[in-house]
């Protein structure tokens, strides 16, 4: 923990009444906050509170409208990221900023040097430093041939070799299992304790309890709580992070933030009237990607009417390929997917639209809609035929039916002529589900990563559409990487490793350990 | 360069007002440019402009002939518009252009259509034109879905080869070259036959204007409808936008793709059936010249409405007209036309940044 | 075929090919930066045009050459700047440079040779390496060429280590398939964006310079005739890499001078096909006899800090 002779100290980094407006939106709003050296200072805050805001005028990707930092005692007013680094400012970004097609030791050179290059001298010194680490690292690997563990320690390294005061890490535990995370929070407190600061931004308190010395909780923008024994404060901290009492929080939604245990909630009973035909049966359905490498292996699974089962995993282990293969975006290599009595494994989307199988993608602006056309056609987007006569949209009424379920799913915008992109992320979630969960008969419901980057009211709205969806008699398939989730919504989990399932474990906060253990792939 | 039309009539036209600002802006800017250039090359500026205006307004001949030209780049220009909005880019209206001409030429000389009843001896080399722009920018098309080759190069890469294939044509008696009698033949096609050719609307040759009037504004018309108010239109923006989620939610990225190039593509070869059988007669090496490029730049300069391309469609063929008697009474090489045409493109092209198309 | 002319046919080739070359390799550079450089076409008409008009006017080919340059510089800025700056359609920016240059070039040609056209302007010398060039029958056909011919050779293999070997090509490839990274690792994306816009300039000036007083000794209307678009198409097939350029170029020369040697052979093929054999060869080469294409992941779009 951190030195107390240097509470006293000149802060390494200070905002002084920093704001930043992007439109109308205010990002981040007249905040202050001092970084000491040899700290770790937690950025808490829910989704859109404006954490990344924060740490990109830190890092100089955007300018203070408003207010000015200081660094090291003088001005700081870093014209983009290059000079952040020259000043000894580190960053891992939550979307890495790494170079796919190149290896690692040339991105960790990138922005190093001028002139030529030793290749082999760079990448001693950093299997030197990751040795240092304690982690293993080939400099010679593609980054493309890494998982995203492994991509997350190379970021590291990025930073670290260049020695910073600062070490800013913008929500890095998401992509994680629970090893790695815990070895990242010792990264973080060694980098502390070798006299520089680390800013680590976060929406979950175990991280918090574990490693930070103080915290400044980010609402909306401003500066809602600091605390200076965190660990202690836990509760204040979380209230003023939600503006709420956590009793009064949606219990799945609540315990997905880390806040109390993990608890799972079940609406309804299971509608077990003896399933004689399953809702969803797959079998051995195995993807093998353009390059030869199989990335889904035999995958088979039976889904009852009203199920939901979970699909557990680090992300990058198949199941993309699961949800693509579902759902009519790439063709699987093998097996067999059944909806009821219907094959659908080499359906195009639009046939399964017409079978039946609504989907939530994982990648809601690269799949789920199209932000520049407006939220009626968004929302009837996979079903304009049912607005046209003679090839002409009957517009007015397209338009009147996206009010109704507009107002159905509380998506909330200033009309349904209006661009999609002007919605916040969880009314643009909300009316992907409402175009997905309205189909005329939905027989399974394909959601992938349905919460991700949500706040928390919008994560219990989500969770209560699966919910009901579910008890309409939908089989749900909800594919997600944070283990809390599916315990607290899932009825069964299956746990995906390198496109195989490694074990089927109950939805049970018991389970927690296992399922972890699968997820890193060690097998019982 | 697709431009984010919002679905809402009211944001609609409220977008379109500052970029129809800046695209006459353009056209005044680059216009000026072009009259400081005549100056500077030493001509009188008056001289110049009264042998640009005779050109294009000193007779009904004159507006005719400019009226005609204006024809061509409208088509292409349409065409380009609608491909646009599924964020293709046909820089193909040349080769298009070409092989029009020829198949038009071909049906009409050897077709036997002629001694058809009325309107078929013009109509089927028409359809043949059509046809032929059709299939010559689906190879594109077939080539983007297939392997993913860029439209643009590859629409351009078959512009070239299109207009070697017109000379093939033209050179090579064995093709559509007239007999040849002495070795003074030019190398050209036969003259085609006079029931081929498009009747004149007015009947007379002192005006003559013919029916690719009146049927290229049926096919803006048209045009302009499918662009606004039909499925085809919203499925062309969604493709545009986003081919994933557009093929995610049934809308076939593929399909799309090749329908709204054969569309260009079919505008482009009616294009040239129009040039040749209504206006030139005879098929020549590089009778397309530059027709192409000037109605891509016409729909450009549009910012994908048809009204636009129709607007800058006429400029052209006033411009083009004017040009060509600039060059002949006051010696003002028509490249000076191409210099003002290269400015209004790269202007609009910068000019994007300032309207804040993106937020 | 004789050895001769076999020896004809290959020096023909390069010569050829030598435009393609050196535009090509200047694209290659532009577009692993993330820049489609459409308007190369453009460039080298200007190269050519400065290239001669300078040679002309002060009978020095090597200063024509150096105005050549010169002269492209501003419209390579002004791509540059409509691409990254302005972050304009690549691809509508190329196109109207390209028209723009057509139609400045044909004016200022009508203007300053006016009647004069189809004089001939001092050209640039021919050099033939030692040893390279006593090798008997293909010493003088093969090697006998224009100095710029030995020096873009030179640049092509300076450009491949500087891209294989340096910081600067590692930069060049971030910018290219993953400019954010690149900019919050500290490189300035626009910096490399307008250098490799600028090199394509430069590189289109030498092979404008080489068409008109190099190999031709004159100045024509729109002289490239598709050249900069065959370079592009190189550069799709050669699969982003300097190798896959260079051959392509190489096929595509080869090509080209087919044109002048199967007549003389005797071989009794239409001219026009021959002519459109090259474009012909690139559209299929574009079109998938290459294999799937894998082009810098942000080609073509303009980076915004976000």
């Amino acid at each position: 923990m951190r030195d107390p002779t240097q509470i006293l100290t000149e802060p390494l980094l200070a905002l002084q009444g920093v704001t930043k407006r992007f439109g109308s939106l205010m990002a981040v709003s007249d905040t202050s906050l001092d970084i000491m050296p040899g700290e770790v200072h937690c950025i808490l805050g829910e989704n859109g509170a404006g954490k990344s805001t924060l740490c990109n005028l830190i890092f100089g990707v955007h300018a203070p409208d408003e207010g000015e930092m200081r660094f090291r005692g003088e001005i700081y007013r870093p014209a983009g990221p290059s000079d952040a680094l020259a000043s000894g400012i580190a960053m891992v970004h939550q979307h890495f900023s790494l170079v796919h097609d190149m290896t690692v030791v040339d991105n960790v050179i990138l922005g190093q040097q001028r002139g030529l290059v030793n290749t082999r001298a760079w990448a001693q010194r950093l299997e030197r430093l990751a040795n240092d680490y304690g982690f293993a690292l080939d400099p010679y690997a593609k980054i493309d041939d890494l998982s995203v563990g492994e991509r997350q320690r190379v970021e590291i390294i990025k930073c670290l070799i260049r020695e910073p005061r600062l070490f800013v890490l913008d929500e890095p535990t998401a992509v994680l299992l629970p090893d790695e995370i815990t070895a990242l929070l010792a990264v973080c407190r060694r980098v502390s304790a070798g006299g520089a600061a680390v800013v680590l931004v976060t929406h979950k308190l175990v991280e918090i309890k574990k490693a930070a010395d103080r915290v400044t909780v980010l609402r909306g923008g401003r500066v809602v709580a600091r605390s200076n024994r965190p660990a202690e404060e836990i509760d204040a901290l979380v209230r003023a992070m939600i503006q709420g009492d956590v009793k009064s929080l949606d219990k799945s939604a609540a315990s997905t933030l880390g806040v109390g245990a993990p608890e799972r909630v079940r609406n309804g009973p299971i509608p077990s009237e003896t399933p004689t035909l399953e809702a969803v049966q797959i079998d051995g359905l195995t993807v093998i990607d353009n390059q030869g490498v199989t990335r889904l292996d035999h995958f088979t699974l039976a889904i009852g009417p009203g199920e939901i089962v979970g699909i557990a995993g680090v992300e990058g282990n198949g199941q993309s390929e699961l949800a693509a293969a579902l759902s009519g975006m790439l063709k699987p290599s093998s097996g067999r997917v059944f909806l009821g009595k219907l094959e659908t494994t080499y359906l195009s989307p639009k046939e399964l639209t017409a079978a039946g199988i609504g989907v939530v993608p994982e990648d809601r602006h690269a799949v789920g809609c199209v932000v520049e056309m407006s939220v009626a056609e968004n929302i009837f987007l996979n079903r304009l035929d049912d607005f046209t006569s003679f090839g002409f949209l009957r517009r007015k009424e397209l338009l009147g039916a996206a009010r109704e379920l507009m107002s159905r799913f509380d998506v909330r915008a200033a009309g349904p002529g209006i661009a999609f992109s002007a919605l916040s992320g969880g009314n643009q979630q909300k009316a992907v589900l409402a175009r997905e969960i309205t189909l005329p008969k939905l027989t399974c419901l394909l959601a992938a990563q349905p919460t991700r980057g949500l706040d928390v009211g919008a994560v219990a709205a989500v969770y209560g559409h699966i919910r009901a969806a579910s008890q309409r008699g939908s089989a749900v398939l909800l594919i997600s990487s944070e283990l809390d989730e599916l315990i607290a919504v899932a009825d069964r989990i299956v746990v995906l490793y390198r496109g195989r399932i490694m074990g089927n474990c109950a939805a049970d906060p018991s389970e927690r350990e296992r399922i972890g253990a699968l997820m890193a792939g060690q097998a019982q | 360069m697709t431009d984010a039309m919002l679905s809402s009539e009211k944001r609609n036209r409220a977008w379109l007002r500052p970029s129809v600002m800046i695209s006459i802006s353009a056209v005044v800017v680059a216009g000026l440019l072009g009259l400081f250039l005549i100056f500077a090359i030493g001509v009188s500026v008056s001289d110049a402009l009264s042998a640009f205006i005779e050109g294009t307004l000193g007779s009904p001949y004159a507006i005719a002939a400019s009226i005609n030209r204006s024809i061509a780049f409208a088509l292409v220009g349409i065409g380009f518009v609608i491909a646009n909005r599924a964020n293709l880019v046909n820089v193909g209206g040349e080769g298009q252009i070409a092989v029009g001409g020829i198949a038009a030429t071909a049906v009409a000389l050897y077709g036997g259509v002629a001694d058809l009843p009325a309107g078929l001896p013009f109509m089927i080399p028409l359809l043949a034109a059509l046809i032929a722009g059709m299939i010559w920018a689906s190879i594109a098309g077939i080539l983007k879905i297939k392997v993913g080759t860029n439209e643009v190069i590859s629409t351009l890469l078959l512009s070239f080869i299109a207009v070697w294939l017109l000379y093939w044509c033209v050179q090579s008696p064995a093709i559509l070259r007239k007999p040849m009698t002495s070795s003074a033949t030019l190398p050209e096609s036969l003259e085609i036959p006079d029931s081929t050719k498009l009747p004149l609307l007015t009947g007379d040759y002192s005006f003559p204007v013919n029916v690719g009037l009146p049927a290229t504004v049926i096919i803006a018309i048209v045009g302009g409808l499918l662009l606004t108010k039909s499925l085809f239109g919203v499925q062309l923006r969604a493709v545009g936008f986003n081919p994933v989620a557009a093929s995610r939610a049934g809308i076939s990225y593929s399909r799309m793709v090749l329908l709204a190039l054969a569309v260009a593509g079919a505008l482009g070869g009616l294009a040239g059936g129009f040039m040749l059988l209504g206006d030139q007669y005879v098929l020549k090496d590089g009778f397309s010249s530059g027709y192409g490029f000037d109605g891509l730049v016409a729909g450009l300069l549009a910012r994908g409405s048809v009204v636009g391309v129709i607007a800058a469609a006429l400029l052209f063929g006033f411009l083009r007209s004017g040009g060509i008697n600039m060059e002949m009474v006051a010696g003002v090489p028509t490249a000076l036309v191409m210099v003002i045409q290269g400015l209004i493109v790269v202007t609009l092209a910068g000019a994007a940044f300032f309207i804040g198309r993106r937020p | 075929m004789t050895w001769e002319l076999f020896a004809v046919f290959i020096g023909s080739s390069v010569r050829l090919a030598v435009p393609l070359l050196l535009a090509g390799t200047g694209e290659l550079v532009s577009e692993r930066a993330g820049v489609l450089n459409m308007s190369i076409e453009g460039m080298m008409l200007t190269g050519a045009f400065g290239a001669a008009v300078g040679a002309w006017a002060t009978g020095n080919p090597a200063v024509g050459l150096l105005i050549g340059i010169v002269a492209v510089v501003p419209i390579a800025l002004l791509q540059a700047l409509l691409s990254n700056t302005l972050r304009a359609n690549q691809i509508v920016t190329g196109i109207g440079i390209n028209i723009l240059v057509l139609g400045a070039t044909t004016l200022g040609y009508r203007e300053i040779f006016g009647a004069r056209s189809r004089e001939q302007i001092p050209g640039l010398a021919k050099w033939s390496p030692p040893l390279l060039g006593d090798i008997p029958v293909f010493g003088e056909a093969v090697f006998q060429q224009v100095w710029l011919l030995y020096l873009g050779i030179v640049i092509i293999v300076l450009t491949a280590l500087v891209l294989r070997y340096t910081a600067l090509g590692i930069a060049i490839h971030a910018a290219g398939a993953e400019p954010r990274a690149a900019d919050k690792s500290g490189v300035s994306v626009t910096r490399i964006r307008y250098m490799g816009v600028m090199f394509a300039g430069f590189m289109s000036a030498l092979a404008g310079a080489f068409l008109s007083i190099g190999d031709i000794h004159t100045f024509t209307e729109g002289m490239t005739r598709g050249a900069g678009y065959l370079a592009i198409a190189a550069v799709i097939f050669g699969k982003w890499t300097l190798t896959g350029t260079v051959l392509a170029c190489l096929l595509f020369g080869a090509a080209t001078a087919l044109q002048f040697q199967l007549p003389t052979l005797g071989v009794n093929v239409p001219n026009a096909f021959l002519i459109m054999l090259p474009y012909l060869l690139a559209l299929l080469a574009v079109g998938g006899l290459a294999g799937r294409q894998t082009a810098p992941r942000a080609l073509g779009e303009a980076y915004i800090r976000r």
